[in-house]
């Protein structure tokens, strides 16, 4: 479920004022848990997800899942 | 889930049973598939059917006496489809050079072919392709036996030769003119591994089983005209191919009688309804056979007789193109799967539980219930897909939450008094305070859940006529009946529900529950029958209607029933009452009252399948040009959002001034829920003069939402409260991103089991709400 969002340059913590950074980040669905590379604030750990990847690829992993 | 029981059910439908033609059709060739080939006009494979079912294709095709066209459908409409006829244009148009077989090695026992006419051929190709020895003794010179008699204009005397060169060409042993009698036939029967005997008359009576054609015990098998007492040379074949069968079979040592019972003519169990077909008068040959459009003109007269009546009514059989057999082997198929994709989820998810397709069944084949049982033992083991559903599911418990919940018994006798208007006499005047109440609770309004939602500033009204009108207290309940629990195969929840639901009932001494939602009365009835129902309608038929001001514009309506009422032949009366009563024409539908369709909103496939309530809106709503009446506020929602004009039958009895009712917008899910909370308030306050309950939410934001973004929230469910609470835990906690470029904030909030994204802008005091969205995986920050 790798992502890159296409405005990641653009988008900051707003509360630590740091740019993000792709890193490994822990996701779980029903009993699914795995690791991804999201864009997060170093700082605080705060993920973000644009509306591409949720209602994308997040979406068909978690129907994928409940069907499982 | 009973998965024997259930496939029971499947076997039960005779959507895959053949039609007539093709089981009284002695080698069974498939009609249907056969006439949809000439139809196309792809006679080289319809001519490959023919091949493949009947023996010597070539000459029976143009002498076979066709026992398949009389118990043909279309002779109740135009007359019988002319197979035979098309079987010798097929032979003509079709035909191709056999592909060259290779022989198989022959080592798989002896056989001795006594007879070598029709059916002692068929015996011994059959047999030789699959490997046996065979012999043939014929006491003619030639073979072909009573063959020879067809010969003439169908049936060339050089066509019929070179058949029968085939079969010596396959190098089968042939005796000619060799006469076997009772005793040579008992040497035969010490020397061969089996023996057919297939002459027209032999010396002594013999006996045989009428299925396996064998005598008694022994390896003697006897067919054609022994057997039929006909000459039919179509009969002759499949007794020489059942035979062989039968040879096959007793040599490999397997069971003779196993699933043998369709073979030869049987009667189906099919039954075709070709009453609502215009006749066809069949097509007459120009020539000789039929020419190719003659050929494809004929053909297409036949109705491919199969039985499609629930599939024909369903737009959801139809999208997924299920007949229920089908259907319910996949569902067998997905309730066993344990690792691996349950493919079948969604369509499971996709029936409305409307009930037509046992309506039509003339077998009451119920999809309704297998859909039932099978989304309970889903959800009972964990299976039920948590997305299909979740969205009703709270919104249901919104509904049996504080923030509608309310019951109440009506104010007291002095109360009462200063508060409601009774009717003086009947039809004329209203007066307050003539008190009909007893003290005790004798109804209790219950309006469910989607009523309220749509039509908040009715509820009142209608609360206030029932007080006037019916004899007893009227108090009041609301709350939501549990519908979408049943739906969505949550007994757990539905059974907790009707216990609260009984408890009230039981405080209240028992009172009748006065329903206005069909879903709730379905609800009522089905889980807890001893609580004693009326529908609203019934009652404004019975105590009259509460305004005497009339329609401005009579027009003619078509009455869509709520699927939920099928069985309630009382109520469709009672709406078609109260239509006329109010100055309205009807006509009528052609799938209304008990073969009513759903809107598609039931079995909540609205949340579970967007695409195929659409296919049932659109389907529905383009059946009539007149306006729709309906009496259940999700079809009124549904209709309209279709594009359908629609008035609720509440529209009519309390007509605004303001609002074309037919076109009414459909409230947002966000405003369903304040409208229940505002009925909520105005009954308390007005009614009950109690103080509001507390706002949930102060409203400190002020919101800039745009149309395509209040569409956003609708079709991913997102209610305002959603957005409102990841605002303020943005503003407050400052926990969001920031674009620096644009000046946008994007936030989120998890909420139970979704988390809600919201990307907005600051506009001076206000917030302006660029996206919305969600998902249900969870992401661990840390
Ligand atoms: S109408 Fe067609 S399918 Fe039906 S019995 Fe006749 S030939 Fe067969
Ligand atoms: S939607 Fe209605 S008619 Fe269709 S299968 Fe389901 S219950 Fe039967
Ligand atoms: S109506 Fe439907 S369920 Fe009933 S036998 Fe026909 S195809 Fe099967
Ligand atoms: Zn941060």
């Amino acid at each position: 479920m790798k992502h890159e969002s296409n405005d990641k340059t653009k988008w900051l913590c707003d509360k630590c004022q740091r740019e993000l950074e792709l890193a490994k980040v822990k996701v779980r669905y029903m009993e699914g848990n795995f690791e991804v590379d999201l864009m997060k604030c170093p700082t605080c750990n705060q993920v973000f997800i644009d509306e591409a990847l949720a209602l994308g690829k997040m979406k068909e992993v978690e129907e994928g899942l409940e069907d499982k | 889930m009973n998965l024997d029981k259930l496939l029971e059910t499947g076997d039960r439908c005779i959507h895959k049973e053949p039609p007539a033609c093709t089981a009284q059709c002695p080698v069974h060739l498939e009609i249907i598939d056969f006439l949809s080939e000439i139809e196309k006009g792809n006679f080289q494979d319809a001519y490959k059917l023919m091949e493949k079912r009947i023996p010597f294709h070539k000459i029976i095709g143009r002498i076979c006496d066709h026992p398949c066209e009389a118990p043909c459908e279309r002779s109740k409409a135009g007359g019988s489809i002319r197979i035979s006829d098309l079987e010798k244009a097929v032979l003509e148009y079709g035909a191709y050079k056999p592909k060259k077989v290779w022989p198989v090695p022959k080592n798989k026992g002896r056989v001795a072919i006594v007879g070598g006419g029709l059916s002692g051929l068929t015996v011994a190709v059959d047999l030789d392709k699959k490997g046996y020895i065979v012999t043939i003794f014929e006491k003619n010179n030639r073979l072909g036996g009573q063959l020879w008699n067809f010969v003439g204009d169908a049936l060339t005397e050089e066509l019929l030769q070179e058949e029968l060169q085939a079969i010596k060409d396959k190098k089968i042993a042939i005796h000619l003119e060799t006469f076997v009698d009772k005793n040579s036939l008992t040497e035969l029967l010490s020397e061969y591994d089996a023996v057919y005997l297939g002459t027209s008359k032999w010396e002594e009576p013999i006996t045989w089983n009428p299925i396996t054609f064998q005598v008694g015990s022994s390896t003697l098998f006897v067919g054609g005209g022994l057997v039929n007492e006909t000459d039919s040379v179509i009969f002759s074949v499949s007794s020489g191919r059942r035979a062989a069968i039968s040879i096959e079979r007793y040599l490999s040592k397997v069971s003779l009688t196993d699933s043998r019972e369709r073979e030869g003519v049987f009667e189906t169990v099919l039954r075709f309804d070709i009453s609502n077909k215009a006749s066809l008068p069949a097509i007459e040959k120009s020539g000789v056979i039929y020419s190719r459009e003659e050929a494809i003109d004929e053909a297409k007269r036949c109705v491919k007789c199969q039985c499609r009546k629930c599939i024909e009514g369903c737009a959801h059989l139809r999208k997924y193109e299920m007949s229920p057999d089908a259907y319910i082997r996949q569902i067998n198929h997905n309730e066993r799967i344990i690792l691996g994709t349950h493919y079948a989820n969604k369509m499971i998810n996709s029936c409305t539980e409307c009930g037509l397709c046992k309506e039509e069944c003339f077998l009451d084949i119920s999809m309704k219930a297998v859909i039932q049982e099978t989304r309970e033992s889903m959800t009972e083991r964990g299976e039920m897909p948590v997305s299909a559903h979740d969205f009703a599911l709270k919104d249901m418990a919104f509904s049996n939450s504080s923030r509608f919940s309310l019951v109440r018994k009506q104010p007291s006798k002095e109360e009462s008094k200063d508060l409601f208007y009774y009717p003086l006499i009947s039809f004329s005047d209203y007066v307050k305070g003539l008190y009909k109440g007893t003290g005790k609770t004798e109804y209790l309004f219950y309006p469910g859940c989607q009523l309220p939602a749509a039509y908040p500033d009715d509820i009142k009204s209608i609360y206030e006529y029932l007080v006037g009108h019916v004899a007893g207290d009227v108090g009041i309940y609301l709350g939501c009946c549990g519908a979408p629990a049943d739906w969505a195969g949550r007994k757990d929840l539905i059974n907790e529900n009707i216990e609260a639901i009984k408890k009230v009932w039981e405080e209240m001494e028992r009172p009748t529950f006065i329903l206005a939602c069909s879903s709730c009365i379905r609800i009522f009835e089905k889980y807890c029958p001893e609580i004693k129902v009326e529908s609203l309608w019934d009652i404004y038929i019975r105590e009259g209607l509460p305004n005497k001001e009339h329609i401005k514009t009579p027009q003619t309506l078509s009455i869509h029933d709520a699927c939920a009422t099928r069985e309630n032949s009382d109520l469709h009366e009672s709406v078609r009452k109260i239509v006329s009563k109010l100055g309205y024409g009807i006509e009528e539908l052609e799938y209304s009252k008990e073969k009513t369709k759903c809107c598609g909103y039931g079995g909540l496939v609205y949340f579970a399948n967007r695409e195929q309530c659409d296919a049932f809106v659109s389907e529905r709503i383009g059946e009539s040009e007149n306006d729709l009446l309906v009496y259940c506020s999700m079809c009124k929602d549904l209709f309209v959002s279709g594009g359908k004009r629609t008035y609720h039958l509440l529209d009519l009895i309390y007509p605004k001034d303001n609002i074309e009712a037919a076109t009414r917008k459909t409230p947002t899910l966000s405003e369903r829920h304040q409208n229940r909370s505002q009925v909520k308030q105005i009954l308390l306050k007005e009614i009950w003069r109690e103080d509001p309950m507390e706002e949930l939410m102060a409203e400190d934001y002020t919101l800039i939402i745009h149309e395509d973004i209040q569409k956003s929230m609708e079709n991913r469910y997102i209610l305002m409260e959603d957005i409102l609470m990841v605002l303020k835990n943005a503003e407050e906690k400052n926990e969001r991103f920031c674009n620096p470029e644009t000046g946008d904030y994007l936030a989120k909030l998890r909420r139970e089991n979704v988390t809600y994204w919201v990307k907005y802008s600051n506009e001076g005091e206000a917030f302006l709400i660029k996206s919305v969205y969600s998902h249900r995986m969870e992401i661990v920050e840390e």
